[in-house]
């Protein structure tokens, strides 16, 4: 695992940078959600594509998952996929104010809702401390209630490596948690760190 | 004035592009609405602008709308909706009236914050996007998709069904062939058996006839001379003549009898196979059961002590060596459930138009787990080599061709009871067929 495409320096200023992003993020994911949210500290890693499944597995565990996944462009090119434990997607409807039991679309429907809600938040607030302008396509379902090690086809990912950046939520009052991750390919690493670089040097 | 500004290039694009393009401000008030949108909900922006949106359409989700742009508001964020979970937002007519396919216009819709110079949300502008030519062919490849699946599935049972038929083809053969087996060898046993029997009903008379004259030696016995009796006395003693006249007639009864049992489990093998018949016959079930006790009762008698209690039975018409080979199963099936030593009940009687066998033994039953899976082709929880996994699959087929059914009754710890039920007439179709 190296993250040799980052400088100590770069790399603190990073996670610090994402950290600051993503308590934003956290204090406008609880005014939607109503809830108080507990995120982890961002994990940085720059990973070869084969590397990325272990690592997932070691974030989620041996559960099955559920995982929507979400393209961002503009300044920064890359994806986030949001990955849901099974058992923790079906609190999701009590989570968002359902009272009555859903049927498959409108839960599903609250799947995306909620992933674009956190992408929209984190990957916003990241942007934001960078001065990047980013915008979001549609948010998709990935796969449901699969074996975590089968979320990604490693085969077709053609960037030698990826940027990736984990963050945890969790609730305060409940045992709701997810796992947020963005990805970035190998070219968008190097946009990232130049705007790394504008930004230290602008302290 | 030729050249149109950018703001009013935007302004045109937004309004012509085939795509709804509406805004609302925070108190849900139109402040946008495309041509598109004016077109496809037939109000017009003149009418609407400035109107509540859930004014003019009272039919909109509108709980989920208020915490949908709300959140757009909160998040400063875009946000989606697609039409896979929710077909559409505003009922619109389709671009297929003709040809249809859909009952409305799939939609996917996008909410963009609108901000100020200060960057706060002050409106949020949703767009409409017409994708139901996507949709209909999305759902044509899912309905093909699922329609290959079922065709999968079919094969996959059809598949199972000809593994089934070539297990009995299997299974017939050989019994057919253990059948003619045991017919061939009952013809050959017969033969000797014949002339034994006839060669013991000769030495019986010769026995007796010698006797006669042996009766009348020995009254002559006391008129010989001294030296001569004393020793024929000697030779009398020698082999204890008493002894061996008594033996003599018993030793013949005895081996009369033994070569009527012989005769016996000939015939019963005979019964037994009927020569590899397969069409159905009036046959007394009862003496099916006792020729199949008969066969089998090596392998039980060590195990089971057999209970019979026969009802009033009609000759039933019947394939009598399939039904041999169903009852010779559930007898040999009873006994191997038993540990140590217990008790094999065979029921019969008439109930309605058909007539039962019932097979009762006091084993160690059959756990429901199992009890699923018995009448499956080659499930077997007999050790390897024990068991072919076919007996009870091929019991099935048989009584189902003689349009009867079989039905298990188990309690683990108490034992298992076999029943069936089969009608008094062959199935005609079926006779037909065979």
């Amino acid at each position: 695992m190296s993250t040799a495409l980052f400088s100590e320096d770069q790399r603190d200023a990073l996670q610090e940078l994402t950290n600051i992003g993503m308590g934003q993020a956290g204090a406008s994911v609880a005014a939607v959600l109503g809830e108080f949210v507990m995120l982890s500290v961002p994990r940085i890693l720059v990973l070869k594509p084969n590397l990325i499944p272990p690592a997932l597995g070691r974030i989620v565990g041996p559960e099955k998952v559920t995982a929507v996944r979400q393209g961002f462009h503009g300044d920064l090119r890359g994806e986030a996929v949001v990955v849901y434990g099974v058992a923790h997607c079906r609190e999701l409807a009590d989570l968002m104010g359902y009272d009555e039991a859903l049927d498959e679309a409108t839960e599903r429907e609250l799947l995306l809702d909620v992933s674009n809600v956190l992408v929209g938040a984190c990957l916003g607030g990241l942007a934001e401390q960078i001065n990047a302008e980013m915008g979001f396509s549609a948010p998709s379902l990935m796969a449901t209630e699969v074996e975590v090690a089968s979320l990604l086809d490693v085969q077709r990912m053609d960037s030698p490596c990826a940027l990736f950046v984990e963050v945890n939520f969790s609730l305060e009052k409940r045992s709701f948690a997810c796992h947020l991750i963005m990805l970035l390919p190998e070219d968008q690493i190097l946009v990232l760190r130049d705007a790394i670089d504008r930004f230290l040097a602008s302290l | 004035m030729t050249e149109l500004s950018h703001s009013e290039l935007g302004g045109f694009i937004a309004d012509r592009v085939e795509i709804g393009v509406f805004a609302v401000d925070a108190d849900f008030k139109l402040t946008l609405w495309n041509r598109f949108m004016a077109t496809h909900s037939r109000h017009s922006a003149v009418d609407v602008l400035g109107q509540n949106l859930f004014d003019v359409f009272p039919e909109l989700p509108r709980a989920w709308l208020e915490r949908k742009v709300r959140q757009v508001q909160a998040l400063r964020n875009y946000a989606f909706t697609s039409w896979t979970q929710r077909p559409y937002l505003f009922r619109f007519d389709h671009n297929r009236p003709i040809t249809g396919g859909v009952d409305a216009m799939r939609q996917n819709c996008t909410f963009l914050p609108v901000k100020n110079a200060a960057g706060e949300v002050i409106q949020v502008c949703v767009t409409v996007q017409d994708v139901t030519d996507t949709a209909i062919a999305h759902e044509e490849l899912a309905a093909s998709m699922a329609e290959v699946e079922r065709e999968k599935a079919e094969q996959r049972k059809l598949i199972g069904e000809l593994a089934q038929a070539q297990n009995q083809v299997l299974q017939s053969e050989k019994l057919a062939s253990i059948g003619q087996l045991a017919a061939g060898v009952a013809h050959e046993i017969n033969n000797p058996i014949g002339f034994v029997n006839s060669n013991l009903g000769t030495l019986a008379s010769y026995v007796d006839e010698l006797m006669v004259v042996l009766d009348a030696y020995t009254g002559a016995h006391d008129q010989l001379p001294e030296d001569l009796k004393a020793a024929i006395d000697a030779k009398i003693k020698g082999v204890d003549l008493d002894y061996l006249r008594e033996d003599l007639v018993s030793l013949v009864t005895e081996s009369r009898d033994g070569l009527d049992r012989v005769k016996d489990i000939v015939q019963d093998l005979k019964d037994f196979s009927r020569m590899g018949e397969s069409e159905a016959a009036w046959a007394d079930l009862h003496h099916c059961l006792d020729t199949t006790l008969n066969v089998v009762a090596n392998e039980i008698k060590y195990k089971a002590e057999v209970v019979k209690h026969y009802g009033e039975l009609p000759e039933v018409e019947c394939v009598a060596s399939q039904l041999n080979q169903v009852f010779m199963n559930l007898m040999v099936n009873g006994a191997q459930a038993i540990a140590e030593r217990g008790t094999i009940t065979i029921t019969t009687g008439t109930e309605g138009e058909q007539v039962f066998v019932a097979v009762r033994d006091t084993g160690a039953g059959i756990p429901p787990d199992v009890l699923k899976r018995i009448f499956d082709p080659f499930y077997t929880t007999k050790p390897v080599g024990t068991g072919t996994g076919l007996g009870l699959s091929v019991s099935y087929s048989i009584i189902e061709r003689h349009g009867g059914r079989i039905v298990v009754d188990s309690k683990p710890g108490e034992g298992t009871e076999f029943k069936i039920w089969l009608p008094i007439r062959y199935p005609a179709a079926a006779s037909a067929a065979a």
